[in-house]
C-alpha cells in the first residue's frame, strides 16, 4: 500500500511542477492584475526560446510590485497623521528599544525597569521576546554605521511594513514548494494586503507579531524545503530561522506543535523516509538549543506540556528509525508488526493527553476576568472571518481540497497547519493572524488551479505536442481521482477537441469574473484597512458636516504635561491599559501596566478607582501614588474611556477582594449600569464616577441638551455636586479626554494646644486647567 | 386551617402532640408554644432534608414553614415550574444546578438546621405564586431567619444565571453560610470517547483485511473541510457563548436569522453561512473539475456554468448579508 502511494505520489509532484513551468507564464498576468496581463502573453511569444528567463523576470517583478503594494497599503496611518508609534504595546516595545540602543545590547539584557509596577519593579531583560528590539536596534545600527541618520523611532514605525514585504517573499517560496509558482505569487499578492494580516503590521504597530509571522511563514518553509531533500543544510536553516521566531513571539509554540504532529501523521500514513529522520532529528536537536538560549524562555521547552509533544514525537520516530533498521536483519515479520503497532498506540495516547491538556490549559484561561476582559481573547465570529478575509475565507476549504486530493508529504503538512490553525482562530479572535498566511496559501492554490485551466487555452496549441500529451496525461491522473465515473481513456487527439470543447466563450467569462471577485477582493483590504485597521489610537480624528477634519491630541497633550509639570519621580495611577503610554510618552512611575503579570497589584487599582474617596485615598496612600490619570470620553462621545471599562475593574477587584466591593452594589435595582440619577449610589460616589464627572455637571455641551450631559452614555449624570476632599484636580485637556487628578498630602495635624480654637479643614479647589473650556461649548462633534 | 394540616401531616405522629398542645394551652402560655412550634418546625424541615437534599412544598407548606414567623432558620425556594407540559427548559437546567448545590451542603461537613433547600413547583403551589406576585420562573429568593425578605433577597437570574458557584455565592452573602460546590464528576464525555474509540478500533478489527477505505482521500477530504466550515462559520463561537437559534420578535411574530450587529450571531445564521461558504467552495472544484475530467463536453460546460453560478451567486448572497450586518459597508455584488 506504501509503495503505491509514493509512487502516485511522485506522479503528482511530476504534474505539479510540469504545470508549473508550463502555464508559469499566463498566470502571473492574472496575479498582477490588469497590467501584468497583456505583458504575460507578448513575453510568452516572443521570449520561448528563453522562457526561464522570462519567468523569472516576471516573478520577479511580480513579487516586487506585491511587497510594494503591501508596503504602501500600510502608511494610511502616517499620511493621515505622522510618524508615530500606535496603541498601547508598541509603545513598551519603542521604549525598551530606545533603552537598547542607548544602552547596548547587555545593559538591555539586565535592565530592571524600577519605574514600572512600583513599588514592585519589572525585570524586563527576562521577560521579554527581545527579537523586535534586537532587529529594530540593529537596523539602526546598520543605517546609522552607512551615515544614514533616521530615529530609532522611524525604524520602529517603518519595521512592520517592510517586514510584511518579506513575508510576501517567503509565502511565495513556501506556496512554490508546495504547488507551483503561479500559486506563489498570487498567494504573495494575497498576503501583501489581506486585513489579516495589516491588522497587526500597519506602519507605527510595532509589535512582535510583525515580524513574527515572517518568521513563521520563513521557519515552514525551510521545513517543508528540508522534508523534501533531507539535507541537513536546510534543516539548520530551519532551525535558525526557527531561533528567531522564539526569539520574536510567543506563537512559537504553534511551530514546536505543528512540526511534529506534521511528523507523526506522516509516520501514521505510512510515509516515513531518511529524509524524515534527518529532518526532524536535526530540527528537534538544534532547535531545542537554540530556543533555550532566549532568556525568556529558558528551560521551559523541556518543562512545559506544550513541548512535550515535540519530544514525545522525537522519541517515537527515534524508535521507528530503529524498528525498520531492525526490520532489515529479522524476519518475523509479524511481530514487528504488532510491535509497531504498540508503540504508536502509547505515542498516540501520550500526543492526545498532551494535546488534551494543552486544550484545557488555553479553554481554562479564557475564563479568569482579566483574560476575558480583553477584547482580542474572545472567540471568533463568522463576521471577522469575513471582514478579514473576504472571498479567501470561502475559497480557501477548495484549495485544502485539491492539496488533500493529490497529497505528498509537503501537502500533508499544510493541510495540517489549515486544519489546525483554522481550530484555534476559532477559539481566539488573535489567532486569526496564524490562519491568515495558510489562507492565502490555499486560495492561491485554488484560484491558480482555476486559472491555470481556464486561461492558458491559446498558448496550449502553439505548445509541442510531446510536451502537450505529457502534461495531459499527468492531469488526466490527478482529474481522474475525483472523477466518479472510470470512463475509458481517449486518444490525445480526442482529448485536445475535449479540451478546446469547453469554448473560449465561457473560459473567458470564467476568467473574467474571478478576476472580478479578486478586484473585489482588492478593494475591500483597502477598505478596511483604510477604515478599521489605519487609526492610532494615540491621536484621535473627528470629522465634521463639510468633511473637514478635527484632530484631537488630547492623549499626547496630557502626557507631555506630565513630563514636564510633575517630579521627576512622581507616581501615577491610572488603569492598566495606559501603563505602557505613561511610561513611553509621559516618562513617569506607573502601578500598572498592560503586563499584566500580577492581578493582585491590579486589583488593589480596581479596588481604589471604585471605592469612596476616602477608602480610596488609604489605599493610593499606602501605593504612594501622586497622581490619578482618568480617560473620560463624555464630552466628545468616546466609546473607550474608564467608565466604560469600569466594571471590569469592579470585577477583578471583586476577585481578589471580595468583602469589600461587590459588583451588584454597582448595579440599579433592574440590573442596568446607569450613570444618571437612577444609578446606584455607590456608583455615584465611586472615585471613578467622581474624577470622571467633576465639574462637568456645570458644562452645558450643547442647547438641545441639559448641563452635564454625558455623549458617550446619553445620559445626564446624576451627581453634578462632586466635591472632593483629598484630591485636586490638576490638569483637563483640551476635550476633557484625559483628567489628572494630585492625591494632596495628609492634612497638617492640628495643634494640640489651642483648645477653644476650631479648625475648619482649608478646602480650597482651584483648578489650574481653564484653556479650551469656552472654545469647546462651540466644539461640534460630527 | 387545622383541618388541612391535620390532612397532611396525619400520617406523621410527631404532629398529633402538637395538635395536642395546640388545641390544649391556654392563649397565656404563647411563649413556650412559640417555642416547641419552633422546635417542631426545625425537626420536621430537619426530617424532610435529611431524606431528599431539596424539599418539595405546596402552598400550605410553604406558609407554614416558610412564611410563618417562629422560624430561625433561613430557607432558599426555588420557585419553578418543571412539569413537561410547561415546556420550560431553562427551569430543568436551574433544577441540576440547584441540586447541585442542595446536595454539597446536604453532605458536606457543616449540615445543620440553619439553611434548608426548597422547591415550589406552580403546579402545585399556584397560590403562592399569585401571593408573592410571581410572573416568571425560575425564580430563587431567600427567606431569613428574621424579618422579611428584602430586595438583595431574589437572586438576580438575569445578570448572574444560575450556576451552583454564583448561588453559593448569593447564599453565603445573604445568610453568612459557606457552601463548597461539589460536582459530582462528569464521566459521559470520557464514556464517549472512550466508546468511540472502541467503536472504530472494532471497526478496524472487523475489516482488517480489507482497510482500503483508510487510504480513501475523499473522505479525509471531506472531513477536513467538515472541519474548516464549522470554525469559519462561528461554531465556537455559538459553543462558548450559546446564543439562541433565532430571534422572533414578541411584537408581530416576526422571526429574524440574521443578527442585526457584527458583535454577535444566531445558531441559525451561523448555519447559513456554512452552508454559503460550502456552496463556494463546491463551485470553485466544480469549475476545476469541468476543466479537468474528460467526457462529453456539453456536460462539463454544464457543470463548468453550474460551478461559476455557485461561487458568483453565493458570494454576493454572502456579501450582501455581511453587508446588512456591518453597517457603512459599501460594497456589494450582483445583490444588493
Amino acid at each position: 500500500m506504501a509503495e503505491h502511494h509514493a509512487a502516485s505520489d511522485g506522479k503528482h509532484k511530476a504534474s505539479a511542477n510540469a504545470g508549473g513551468s508550463v502555464h508559469g507564464n499566463s498566470r502571473p498576468g492574472a496575479a498582477g492584475g490588469g497590467g501584468g496581463g497583456g505583458g504575460g502573453k507578448g513575453g510568452l511569444s516572443g521570449g520561448l526560446t528563453q522562457p526561464a528567463g522570462w519567468q523569472s523576470l516576471l516573478s520577479f517583478s511580480i513579487l516586487f510590485l506585491a511587497c510594494l503594494a503591501g508596503f504602501s497599503s500600510r502608511l494610511f496611518a502616517v499620511i493621515r497623521f505622522e510618524s508615530i508609534i500606535h496603541e498601547f504595546d508598541p509603545w513598551f516595545n519603542y521604549r525598551s528599544t530606545h533603552h537598547l540602543t542607548t544602552n547596548g545590547f547587555f545593559e538591555f539584557l539586565n535592565w530592571f525597569d524600577e519605574r514600572a509596577w512600583y513599588p514592585l519593579g519589572r525585570i524586563v531583560g527576562g521577560t521579554v521576546y527581545p527579537g523586535l528590539m534586537v532587529t529594530a536596534g540593529l537596523i539602526h545600527y546598520v543605517l546609522n554605521l552607512l551615515h544614514i541618520t533616521v530615529h530609532i523611532r522611524d525604524v520602529c514605525v517603518f519595521l512592520a511594513p517592510v517586514f510584511s514585504g518579506l513575508t510576501a517573499i517567503s509565502t511565495f517560496l513556501l506556496t512554490r514548494e508546495l504547488w507551483n509558482q503561479g500559486a506563489g505569487l498570487l498567494a504573495a499578492c494575497f498576503i501583501a494586503i489581506v486585513p489579516g494580516y495589516i491588522s497587526r503590521s500597519v506602519a507605527g504597530s510595532f509589535d512582535n507579531e510583525g515580524i513574527a509571522i515572517f518568521a513563521l511563514q520563513f521557519t515552514y518553509y525551510l521545513w517543508v524545503k528540508s522534508v523534501k531533500t533531507g539535507s541537513v543544510f536546510w534543516t539548520i536553516g530551519c532551525c535558525l530561522s526557527y531561533f528567531y521566531m522564539v526569539s520574536a513571539w510567543g506563537g512559537y509554540v504553534f511551530i514546536i506543535n505543528l512540526i511534529p504532529l506534521h511528523v507523526f501523521v506522516l509516520l501514521l500514513m505510512q510515509r516515513y523516509s531518511r529524509r524524515v529522520y534527518i529532518a526532524y532529528s536535526t530540527f528537534y536537536i538544534v532547535g531545542l538549543i537554540l530556543s533555550m538560549q532566549i532568556p525568556f524562555v529558558g528551560f521551559q521547552p523541556i518543562r512545559t506540556s506544550e513541548h512535550m509533544a515535540a519530544a514525545g514525537v522525537f522519541a517515537l520516530l527515534q524508535a521507528y528509525a530503529f524498528l525498520q533498521y531492525l526490520k532489515d536483519r529479522l524476519t518475523r515479520q509479524e511481530f514487528q508488526t504488532l510491535f509497531f503497532l504498540g508503540v504508536s498506540l502509547a505515542a498516540g495516547v501520550v500526543f492526545l493527553t498532551v494535546i488534551y491538556l494543552t486544550y484545557t490549559g488555553i479553554y481554562a484561561k479564557i475564563h479568569i476576568p482579566i483574560i476575558a476582559s480583553v477584547s482580542e481573547h474572545q472567540p471568533t465570529t463568522w463576521v471577522s472571518f469575513f471582514f478579514d478575509l473576504h472571498i479567501l475565507v470561502c475559497t480557501f476549504p477548495a484549495g485544502l481540497w485539491f492539496c488533500i486530493k493529490n497529497i505528498n508529504d509537503e501537502r500533508v503538512f499544510v493541510a495540517l497547519y489549515a486544519i489546525s490553525a483554522v481550530y484555534f482562530a476559532g477559539v481566539m479572535v488573535r489567532l486569526m493572524l496564524t490562519l491568515t498566511p495558510v489562507v492565502c496559501m490555499l486560495s492561491a492554490v485554488a484560484f491558480s488551479s482555476v486559472f491555470e485551466h481556464y486561461m492558458g487555452d491559446d498558448t496550449k496549441r502553439e505548445k509541442p505536442p510531446a510536451e502537450d500529451s505529457s502534461d495531459e496525461d499527468d492531469k488526466r491522473n490527478s482529474g481522474n481521482l475525483y472523477d466518479k465515473a472510470g470512463k475509458v481513456r481517449k486518444h490525445v487527439s480526442e482529448q485536445e477537441k475535449a479540451e478546446e470543447g469547453l469554448g473560449p466563450n465561457v473560459k473567458s467569462i470564467v476568467t473574467m469574473l474571478m478576476l472580478m471577485l479578486l478586484m473585489m477582493f482588492a478593494v475591500h483590504c483597502t477598505w478596511v484597512t483604510s477604515n478599521a485597521y489605519s487609526s492610532p489610537s494615540v491621536v484621535l480624528a473627528s470629522y465634521n458636516h463639510d468633511g473637514t477634519r478635527n484632530i484631537l491630541d488630547d492623549f499626547r497633550e496630557a502626557y507631555y504635561w506630565l513630563r514636564q509639570n510633575t517630579d521627576e519621580h512622581a507616581r501615577v495611577m491610572s488603569w492598566w491599559d495606559y501603563g505602557y503610554q505613561i511610561a513611553g510618552m509621559a516618562n513617569r512611575t506607573t502601578l500598572v501596566d498592560n503586563n499584566t503579570w500580577n492581578n493582585s497589584h491590579i486589583a488593589l487599582v480596581g479596588k481604589a478607582m471604585s471605592s469612596n474617596e476616602s477608602a480610596a485615598y488609604q489605599i493610593m496612600r499606602s501605593l504612594d501614588v501622586d497622581y490619578v490619570l482618568i480617560i473620560f470620553g463624555g464630552v466628545i462621545g468616546y466609546s473607550g474611556d474608564d467608565i466604560n471599562k469600569f466594571l471590569w475593574m469592579v470585577r477583578i477587584a471583586e476577585g481578589e477582594h471580595p468583602k469589600d466591593i461587590r459588583e451588584s452594589d454597582y448595579f440599579t435595582p433592574q440590573g442596568e449600569f446607569r450613570v444618571d440619577k437612577a444609578g446606584s449610589p455607590t456608583l455615584l460616589n465611586c472615585l471613578m464616577y467622581k474624577m470622571s464627572y467633576y465639574r462637568f455637571g456645570e458644562m452645558q455641551l450643547d442647547f438641545r441638551t441639559p448641563p452635564g450631559f454625558d455623549r458617550t452614555r446619553n445620559a445626564e449624570i446624576g451627581n453634578k455636586d462632586i466635591k472632593f476632599k483629598h484630591l485636586e484636580e490638576a490638569f483637563t485637556s483640551e476635550h476633557w479626554l484625559v483628567r489628572i487628578y494630585k492625591v494632596k498630602n495628609l492634612d497638617n495635624r492640628e495643634p494640640l494646644d489651642h483648645k477653644l480654637r476650631s479648625v475648619v479643614p482649608k478646602q480650597k479647589y482651584t483648578s489650574k486647567k481653564v484653556a479650551g473650556h469656552i472654545l469647546f461649548c462651540c466644539f461640534n462633534q460630527k | 386551617m387545622a383541618s388541612v394540616w391535620a390532612k397532611s401531616f396525619a400520617h406523621l405522629p410527631v404532629l398529633s402532640v402538637f395538635f395536642f398542645l395546640l388545641l390544649c394551652l391556654p392563649p397565656g402560655g404563647g411563649q413556650k408554644k412559640k417555642e416547641n412550634l419552633l422546635s417542631e418546625k426545625v425537626d420536621q424541615m430537619m426530617e424532610w432534608s435529611s431524606r431528599r437534599s431539596v424539599v418539595r412544598m405546596n402552598g400550605d407548606k410553604f406558609r407554614r414553614f416558610v412564611k410563618a414567623p417562629p422560624r430561625n432558620y433561613s430557607v432558599i425556594v426555588m420557585f419553578t415550574a418543571l412539569q413537561p407540559q410547561r415546556q420550560c427548559s431553562v427551569c430543568r437546567q436551574a433544577n441540576e444546578e440547584y441540586q447541585v448545590l442542595a446536595n454539597s451542603w446536604r453532605y458536606s461537613s457543616a449540615f445543620s438546621n440553619k439553611l434548608f433547600f426548597t422547591v415550589v413547583d406552580y403546579d402545585e403551589g399556584a397560590d403562592v405564586f399569585q401571593q408573592l406576585n410571581m410572573n416568571s420562573a425560575p425564580t430563587f429568593m431567600h427567606f431569613p431567619a428574621k424579618g422579611k425578605p428584602k430586595r438583595a433577597d431574589t437572586f438576580d437570574l438575569q445578570r448572574i444565571g444560575f450556576a451552583s458557584e454564583q448561588l453559593a455565592k448569593w447564599i453565603a452573602d445573604r445568610t453568612d453560610v459557606q457552601i463548597r460546590v461539589f460536582r459530582p464528576p462528569n464521566y459521559s464525555g470520557t464514556i464517549a470517547l472512550a466508546l468511540l474509540v472502541s467503536l472504530v478500533g472494532g471497526l478496524l478489527y472487523l475489516r482488517r483485511n480489507n482497510l482500503e477505505f483508510i487510504y480513501n482521500k475523499t473522505g479525509w477530504a471531506m472531513a477536513a473541510l467538515c472541519v474548516v466550515f464549522a470554525m469559519t462559520s462561528g461554531q465556537m463561537w455559538n459553543h462558548i457563548r450559546g446564543p439562541p437559534y433565532a430571534h422572533k420578535n414578541p411584537q408581530n411574530g416576526q422571526v429574524s436569522y440574521i443578527h442585526g450587529s457584527s458583535q454577535a450571531q444566531f445558531v441559525a445564521e451561523s448555519h447559513i453561512i456554512l452552508l454559503l461558504n460550502a456552496a463556494i467552495t463546491m463551485g470553485m472544484v466544480l469549475l476545476n473539475e469541468a476543466a479537468t475530467s474528460k467526457g462529453d463536453v456539453g456536460k462539463r460546460r454544464i457543470i463548468c456554468l453550474v460551478g461559476l453560478g455557485l461561487v458568483v451567486f453565493f458570494f454576493s448572497f454572502l456579501l450582501s448579508i455581511f453587508r446588512s450586518k456591518y453597517h457603512g459597508y459599501p460594497y456589494s455584488f450582483l445583490i444588493k
